[in-house]
């Protein structure tokens, strides 16, 4: 690991993180690792869970929001289940991957949802000749026609909380990890 | 019994055979919908929480709040959906800051997100007890001779403090219908294992945590079935990578992965035919040939 001088942390990084929603309880962490030893992808991570609050803690904001670390996560929620302290560890690393995003630190596979959704209202294709044989498939089962969403609605959303960038056909933004 | 039906985007359009099956269960157990219209992607817990919580939320709400004004508590037939509306809606509630900015962005196109309806999933209806007494008697094709594994998967029971349903550690829900059906259901040491697919960086993980359940499962005295799970998502997971992982390794994965909705249109006597269980990856003939005796 780098050496680190004092002046090049970020104190300010834990606050940043705990005053958003749901992050409030990163403060609490004793370090106990319970978090890590029961992650879904522990041994898969370059930066284990406990490892990621420290840093959080300690303002090491570069490193954490450069990880592959924050991106890597199965979603399964067991660390927040399991933490003896409260800590909310998968809802605090979707808030470090928020961060990153804003660094236009963003793996493609993210961006392309946002832009599927944008497009069509869901994740999936439903326009032309996807929606026609989507379409024939649900008539001949005898269900309801779908009924797509307002894309005008959507996008205004997407935009006005801050995702309007990547959405746009040319944005170069993202990068490919 | 009635509710807003949210349907999401994976069911209704890539496996409307998992819809087709749910409706005709709800509907023999007399439970009546309205159809959520202009309902938009739930947003997906994965990609659009990881870009921007507020994005994630303020579309959640605008679903919430198309529910609300149905007057109507909101029925989800996928543990993502059921994690995106749920958490939405207790981070809400906790949070004024945030209900205020999710209100802000909405009202500008003529929603407004009150936190008046409750979100659910089917499990935890077909769950409760007065459900199970009703499900009991419309079994027309008891599953006595069926030994079928569950697989719960993560977002229906974690975290707990948001999802409030059923035990993180121990859940008993799906078995519980499953026994009520008549099969026999399995202990397994991976049986809270996650199923992967919300790993999206890295498809060694999904194929790992594959590989480690469907191998125990194989393993066991007894002949599984069928694996159960509620969720779209971590049904195909099971179905396509343990295709991927016999082609692969030669080792014969065939363990079938079914809806639950599925398992319960058979008990209720649904012709297999219209279940469309042949577009599996890993066809469960087997299973269908049991069945038709
Ligand atoms: S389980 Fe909680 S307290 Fe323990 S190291 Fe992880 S976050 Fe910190
Ligand atoms: S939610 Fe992510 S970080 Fe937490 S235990 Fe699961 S895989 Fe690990």
């Amino acid at each position: 690991m780098i050496k680190k001088n004092a002046k090049d942390l970020d104190n300010n990084f834990r606050f940043e993180i705990s005053k958003k929603i749901g992050a409030k309880s990163l403060l609490n962490c004793i370090q106990c690792g319970v978090c890590s030893s029961g992650c879904t992808v522990t041994e898969y991570v370059d930066m284990q869970p406990h490892r990621v609050v420290a840093s959080c803690l300690l303002g090491l904001k570069d490193e954490v929001l450069s990880s592959q670390a924050i991106w890597t996560c199965s979603l399964c929620h067991r660390c927040t289940e399991r933490c003896p302290k409260g800590v909310d560890y998968s809802f605090i690393l979707a808030l470090l991957r928020n961060l990153a995003v804003k660094e236009g630190n963003i793996p493609k596979e993210y961006s392309d949802t946002i832009r599927t959704i944008s497009k069509n209202g869901f994740v999936i294709p439903y326009t032309g000749g996807m929606k026609i044989t989507i379409d024939r498939r649900r008539d001949k089962m005898g269900l309801p026609k779908i009924i797509t969403p307002n894309l005008d609605e959507i996008n205004f959303i997407i935009k006005e909380t801050g995702l309007g960038d990547l959405i746009k056909e040319d944005n170069k933004k993202e990068v490919k990890k | 019994m009635e509710y807003a039906l949210y349907l999401g985007c994976t069911i209704p359009l890539r496996f409307p055979h998992f819809e087709y099956a749910f409706r005709e269960v709800a509907n023999i157990l007399d439970i009546q919908f309205k159809e959520m219209k202009g309902s938009s992607c739930c947003p997906d817990p994965v990609a659009t929480q990881s870009l921007n919580i507020d994005t994630w939320l303020t579309l959640a709400a605008r679903n919430l709040a198309i529910a609300e004004k149905m007057g109507l508590d909101v029925m989800t037939i996928c543990s993502g959906c059921f994690e995106t509306l749920k958490t939405t809606h207790v981070l809400l509630k906790e949070n004024n800051e945030a209900f205020d900015r999710v209100n802000l962005v909405l009202t500008k196109i003529g929603y407004e997100y009150k936190g008046t309806s409750k979100v659910t999933h089917f499990t935890e209806l077909f769950s409760q007890e007065a459900m199970l007494e009703k499900i009991k008697n419309v079994i027309l094709r008891p599953l006595d001779d069926l030994n079928v594994a569950a697989h719960y998967g993560c977002h229906l029971i974690r975290p707990s403090k948001i999802m409030q349903f059923d035990d993180p550690e121990r859940p008993e829900s799906i078995d519980t219908i499953l026994k009520v059906l008549g099969a026999n259901t399995i202990k397994f040491a991976s049986k809270l294992e996650c199923c992967g697919y919300c790993a999206r960086l890295n498809e060694d993980i999904g194929f790992k945590l594959v590989e480690e359940k469907m191998s125990e499962l194989n393993k066991l005295e007894l002949e599984v079935d069928a694996m159960v799970a509620v969720c779209p998502a971590c049904v195909s997971q099971y179905d396509r990578k343990e295709k991927l992982l016999s082609r692969k390794t030669g080792k014969e994965l065939d363990i079938p992965i079914l809806f639950l909705p599925e398992l319960m249109a058979i008990a209720f006597g649904i012709e297999i035919d219209k279940l469309g269980l042949k577009n599996r990856s890993v066809k469960p003939m087997k299973l269908i040939e049991k069945l038709k005796t």
